[in-house]
């Protein structure tokens, strides 16, 4: 390989590191967004978060697009070929999040038109360790850190059980008053949708793993961290 | 070099034996070869003897030369001394090599300068300054672009990717046309961020800036004018619209005309209160308001204060409860004072809930206990996140229908928040948890009653 084009090969390999970087945070923004239009009952950012999908998933095609690329024409191998496959299934988690965040916008305008519900159930924990996560994975990703990549995949465990404590609130709701099941049903799916977020966000940290430490995590038993 | 000299002084050499060898020869005639060869060895050992000894004294020379060249490289503001340039040539190079140094000690120095001042530029300016090299590496992240971005280290040289991931930023960056974005920043809610300029090929250069309280500004301005016209067309057009229905006839229909005029009464009070809250404020504003202060007992106050709201208290069946030391004094205006709370008290009358509670509670707070705070708290439906900090604007109603139905002008808050700032105080709202608001203030605490502190 020339001077010339492995200068290049480095340069594209940075852009897609650029990329991927930047799409996480427009998913992670987007997250954020929507539990706030959840909070404050704004239907125009819900809606905005509705319509800033697309761009997520014109990024998921445009890295994509990157990504075959540089192995069609660069044939890498060793820990680059690794920074591509893990890119090739990054980008699949990230829109994910991207689409459960739209998910989360699409709830909170059916949740607006509502009353409030008494008491009112807490979802910002849930949200908020949902969104530290995310954010610690795509740092982990930034910074080829495993161990902090590990510790996203142990964090999830938390996140799975706030989900379920929480679901169980909103259950007890229904069967002291089926009145308010209309408004519990959307809760439920935000909840879900976080918790789903969590487990995309634990996939990210296992492909962090993978780039970083050419070992894959998925699918072991969690040791909890004492 | 020197290798070469000794090669050609061997070739001297020996060409000067052959000659003296011959010559020699040629002259005795009568000589052997025998007689010969001990002339030519002699004059071969001469020559090499004495140009052995001339290059040595060249090469001494030189490495002394070598020896200070290497120092001027090494700190460009030395010279070569004259003495350690012996010969013509030797000195002329060396002047020629101190002028050099002379000339790069100079850029050096200029460069340093400027390095210095764009640093003092950049690390003085308001606005952030971001420049990356074509790999998007930083090259200058200044102060208030860190500040902005979160970035503790000084990362010069490193990915920009590692510290930030905003996408507008390397959009713009890789934008080819100059444009702009308005964009969250880790530290900074709204940011401009813009592109300045291309620099050294592919660099780029960025600038951002915090819009967060001119956007901030935009929106109560705007939303002040809407206001103010709504607040005021109100009352305008319900007293046009009964005067118009008397002036047709209904001024005969006795039962139908005390309704208009009670109506009209009501309202042109409606618009009397909302153009002394007005004229309040903008003298609060011009400074015109003097406030005379001295150390207050905040219980009387408070006391003088509830009976004002009493009334309103007991047709929406609310308690108000009171909880003051009474040796609590606070340095302010009597009359300021009372204006504040009465107008508290009386929102968390109005907005808490019927048959709610109220509670008023005073104690001595801050470093060294030299604050008072007053605490007016309700067990209301409270108010929503994105309202609770813009309550304090003029005519901002967190629920417009609501607030207008129960008399209020949407100043008084704005009114409260000016006349504690003008006491040197603070005054905020909190959530109480698990519902309703606080409205707390902060004033300086007075020694005791009746002296100042």
């Amino acid at each position: 390989m020339t001077a010339h084009t492995s200068k290049d090969f480095e340069q594209e390999l940075r852009t897609l590191r650029e990329r991927l970087a930047t799409m996480g945070e427009r998913a992670a923004r987007q997250l954020a967004l929507a539990m706030r239009a959840l909070a404050d009952k704004d239907d125009d950012l819900a809606r905005d978060v509705v319509k800033n999908d697309a761009q997520i998933d014109r990024d998921e095609n445009e890295i994509d697009e990157l990504a075959l690329q540089i192995l069609a024409t660069r044939q890498p191998v060793a820990s680059d070929l690794r920074f591509i496959t893990m890119a090739l299934k990054f980008v699949v988690d990230l829109e994910r999040i991207g689409d459960l965040a739209g998910g989360i916008a699409k709830r909170a305008l059916e949740l607006n038109r509502l009353p409030s519900l008494e008491p009112r159930i807490d979802l910002t924990k849930l949200a908020t360790l949902a969104q530290k996560n995310l954010q610690a994975a795509l740092d982990a990703f930034v910074r080829r850190d495993a161990d902090g990549a590990t510790a996203v995949i142990t964090a999830d465990a938390e996140i799975d059980k706030l989900n379920a404590s929480l679901f169980a609130e909103l259950i007890a709701h229904v069967a002291t008053d089926p009145a308010t099941v209309t408004r519990v049903l959307p809760l439920t799916s935000v909840c879900r949708y976080l918790e789903r977020v969590g487990d995309h966000t634990k996939n990210l940290a296992e492909e962090v793993v993978y780039m970083v430490k050419a070992t894959d995590v998925r699918h072991r038993p969690i040791i909890p961290a004492n | 070099m020197i290798q070469r000299v000794r090669s050609r002084l061997v070739g001297l050499a020996l060409l000067v034996s052959f000659v003296t060898g011959i010559a020699g020869a040629d002259a005795m005639r009568t000589r052997a070869l025998s007689d010969v060869l001990p002339v030519a060895v002699a004059a071969f050992a001469i020559t090499i003897g004495i140009g052995w000894v001339v290059v040595e004294m060249l090469r001494g020379a030189l490495h002394g030369m070598l020896r200070s060249m290497r120092d001027v490289v090494r700190d460009p503001s030395r010279r070569i001394a004259a003495e350690a340039a012996p010969g013509d040539e030797l000195r002329e190079l060396a002047e020629w090599i101190n002028f050099l140094a002379e000339d790069a000690d100079r850029s050096h120095r200029a460069l340093a300068r400027e390095r210095m001042l764009l640093a003092a530029v950049a690390e003085g300016l308001t606005q952030g300054v971001i420049a990356v090299d074509s790999e998007h590496r930083i090259e200058l992240l200044n102060d208030a672009a860190r500040k902005m971005l979160g970035v503790t280290s000084s990362p010069v040289g490193e990915l920009l990717i590692d510290f930030v991931r905003v996408p507008e930023l390397f959009d713009l960056i890789d934008s080819d046309v100059a444009a702009t974005a308005e964009v969250q920043l880790p530290n900074t809610p709204r940011a401009l961020i813009r592109t300045a300029r291309k620099w050294g090929g592919d660099g780029r250069v960025l600038l951002l800036e915090d819009v967060t309280t001119v956007r901030r500004l935009e929106t109560v301005r705007r939303d002040f004018v809407a206001n103010v016209s709504h607040e005021l067309r109100t009352p305008v057009a319900v007293i046009r619209a009964n005067a118009e229905t008397l002036m047709a006839g209904a001024k005969d229909d006795p039962v139908i005309a005390g309704k208009l005029i009670d109506g009209l009464h009501r309202n042109a009070e409606r618009l009397a209160r909302i153009l002394a809250d007005l004229l309040d404020l903008s003298r609060l504003d011009a400074g015109q308001y003097r406030l005379e202060l001295s150390s207050v007992p905040v219980r009387p106050v408070i006391e003088q204060s509830l009976s004002a709201v009493e009334p309103q208290a007991a047709q929406r069946n609310v308690t108000v409860r009171v909880d003051i030391p009474t040796e609590l004094a606070v340095r302010a205006d009597p009359k300021a004072l009372d204006h504040i709370l009465v107008n508290l008290i009386d929102n968390g009358v109005k907005y808490g809930r019927p048959d709610g509670n109220v509670w008023v509670e005073a104690r001595a707070t801050g470093p060294g206990l030299g604050d008072v705070r007053i605490e007016v708290r309700d067990d209301g439906p409270g108010i929503a996140d994105k309202h609770r900090t813009r309550v304090f604007e003029r005519f901002y109603r967190a629920d417009p229908s609501r607030s207008r139905e129960a008399g209020g002008t949407g100043l008084g808050l704005s009114i409260v928040k000016h006349l504690v700032e003008s006491m040197g105080g603070e005054v905020g709202v909190e959530p109480h948890l698990p519902q309703g608001s606080i409205f707390w203030l902060r004033l300086p605490r007075a020694s005791s009653i009746g002296t100042p502190p």
